[in-house]
């Protein structure tokens, strides 16, 4: 489990720019709330509440479809696996990595949120379930694109992500709202998306249990697939 | 007699994914290391060693044939906690020295106290400790590899497996190096080293295999594989070079060589002709020589056969 962690934490500070340019969205929010009147500019307030995580769901296809190219590009994949550690440690510490860039803009948010829809009548105890959700949507996104990351580059394995996503909300659409939940990163998505003041929405688990569920699933494809691949040639 | 690393017919091709163009790295390779010895691997660019490495390493798997790494099959974790490795290219993330080694060590299952002072130690080791607080992302490419190294060394491997770990080093630091390995090899360590500066190989290592387009073309002892045949190099001064066949005289000083059998009655010669003797060795190629010879003609290298 060290190992996971090390990894985790490393990627995340890896990372730290993308997030820390990510929560100059969050700092927007909160200067918004500071400097408007909130009560009258409170539905201004929820849509760049719904923006921002919007943002950090195609950030977290971002992270996790560029982490093993990044990572094999470098060549520092090399010093990690010539420790002991073993591949599904390392798909486990991206993919907890992913999450964990992820969790700390989504907890600026739930914080900023809490203050300033809290303040104008969103129940902030929702503002918080709609965070998990997000995290839940992230998670479940980025360890898809983890995925496509093992065998193609980040450009492709984006695009391999928005269909494997997007499908099964076209399906949802089109089709019978139960083919939403077959890859549930839309349906959390939208949970976020479509809450409002006069119908914030319920706290269903059930899809948030499913992301979980997936993500391991895809997380065991994932290790199944970088088992085979030659790591040290090169990804030009 | 205990094998730290085997390579048992190994044979790697890369296949391009849209040709279907097959490259093979490796063909048939064999070769195993002894515990305990400095063994030198060699070769040409493009020869294969780097392949070698990392499927010993586990970053790759071999296309057909096996191999182990003390003792278990190549690509097991647990393993690699045993081993050292630095890697051709060093790449490190951008963190202070010390943390980054700390890290490492981390990553092997090292912790607490043990762990920074092992650090702190192996980074003096390589002579970086005045430079332990500075961001590595701002080291020059031979601190880099000393980093690199102090890594390698954090867990205090049984093996080292060292992929040109001087390229980028100046000649103080590659002598650090050298009395490294040597330092390894007396506390029972075993060093498996790649690289290019075959004088350094020449001095430390104790076998040496030169690989050629995939292909084992020599291994020997290094001692056995520099010596030629049972020709004794006597060097002379005070006679004229016209007295022994093949003199070559330079600044006074005559040398020539003589079967190992007929030196006594050379050196009564000279002594008989009023001459001095300076010094009197078994023949020796250099490296650089041997090394020409196999990789210059394969099919000539391959006729010769592993020794």
């Amino acid at each position: 489990m060290k190992p996971v962690l090390l990894i985790a934490i490393n990627f995340a500070r890896e990372q730290r720019w993308p997030i820390l340019t990510l929560l100059l969205w969050v700092l927007l929010l909160a200067f918004l709330g500071l400097v408007t009147d909130i009560h009258r500019q409170r539905e201004d307030l929820l849509f760049v509440f719904k923006q921002d995580a919007v943002y950090v769901l195609a950030f977290s296809v971002f992270f996790g479809g560029s982490a093993i190219y990044n990572e094999r590009r470098s060549r520092r994949i090399l010093g990690v696996l010539s420790k002991a550690v073993g591949r599904q440690q390392y798909l486990s510490g991206l993919v907890l990595g992913v999450t964990l860039a992820c969790a700390v803009y989504c907890f600026a948010l739930g914080l900023t949120g809490s203050w300033t829809l809290g303040s104008t009548g969103f129940p902030i105890s929702h503002v918080w379930f709609l965070m998990v959700c997000l995290v839940a949507a992230c998670m479940l996104a980025g360890t898809v694109a983890l995925m496509f990351s093992t065998f193609l580059n980040p450009f492709f394995a984006a695009g391999a992500t928005a269909m494997v996503l997007g499908l099964p909300a076209l399906a949802g659409q089109f089709v019978g709202p139960q083919w939403g939940y077959v890859i549930p990163v839309w349906e959390l998505g939208a949970t976020v998306v479509n809450s409002s003041f006069s119908n914030p929405g319920t706290a269903s688990w059930f899809p948030v249990a499913l992301a979980g569920v997936e993500t391991l699933a895809f997380w065991l494809l994932s290790a199944r697939i970088f088992s085979y691949v030659d790591i040290a040639v090169a990804v030009e | 007699m205990r094998f730290v690393l085997e390579f048992d017919n190994v044979t790697k091709e890369y296949h391009s994914f849209v040709s279907k163009r097959r490259l093979r790295a490796l063909d048939g390779f064999s070769l195993t290391v002894e515990a305990g010895e400095i063994f030198g691997f060699l070769g040409p660019n493009g020869a294969g060693k780097s392949t070698a490495i990392h499927l010993a390493m586990g970053f790759m798997r071999p296309t057909s044939g096996s191999g182990r790494l003390l003792g278990e099959r190549f690509g097991h974790p647990g393993t690699r906690r045993r081993v050292g490795f630095l890697a051709e290219s060093v790449a490190l993330y951008h963190r202070r020295a010390e943390r980054l080694v700390r890290f490492y060590g981390a990553l092997n299952g090292m912790g607490g106290t043990d762990l920074e002072h092992r650090a702190r130690q192996v980074l003096e080791i390589v002579g970086l400790q005045d430079h332990a607080n500075r961001n590595a992302g701002k080291f020059s490419r031979g601190m880099l590899q000393r980093v690199g190294l102090a890594q390698a060394m954090v867990n205090d491997p049984e093996l080292l497996i060292l992929d040109e770990p001087t390229s980028a080093l100046d000649p103080l630091a590659r002598v650090m190096v050298r009395e490294l390995l040597l330092g390894a090899r007396n506390a029972g360590k075993t060093v498996f080293l790649s690289s290019h500066l075959l004088s350094e190989v020449e001095l430390v290592c104790d076998r040496v295999a030169v690989l050629h387009r995939g292909r084992l073309a020599r291994l020997a002892r290094t001692s056995d594989l520099l010596q030629v045949g049972e020709q004794t190099e006597i060097v002379v001064r005070a006679i004229p070079a016209k007295h022994f066949d093949g003199a070559v005289a330079r600044d006074g000083i005559v040398s020539f060589s003589v079967p190992s059998h007929t030196q006594r009655a050379a050196l009564e010669k000279v002594w008989n002709l009023g001459g001095e003797v300076v010094s009197v060795n078994p023949l020796r190629r250099s490296l650089e020589e041997i090394f020409l010879e196999v990789t210059a003609d394969p099919k000539s290298a391959a006729s010769k056969g592993v020794q």
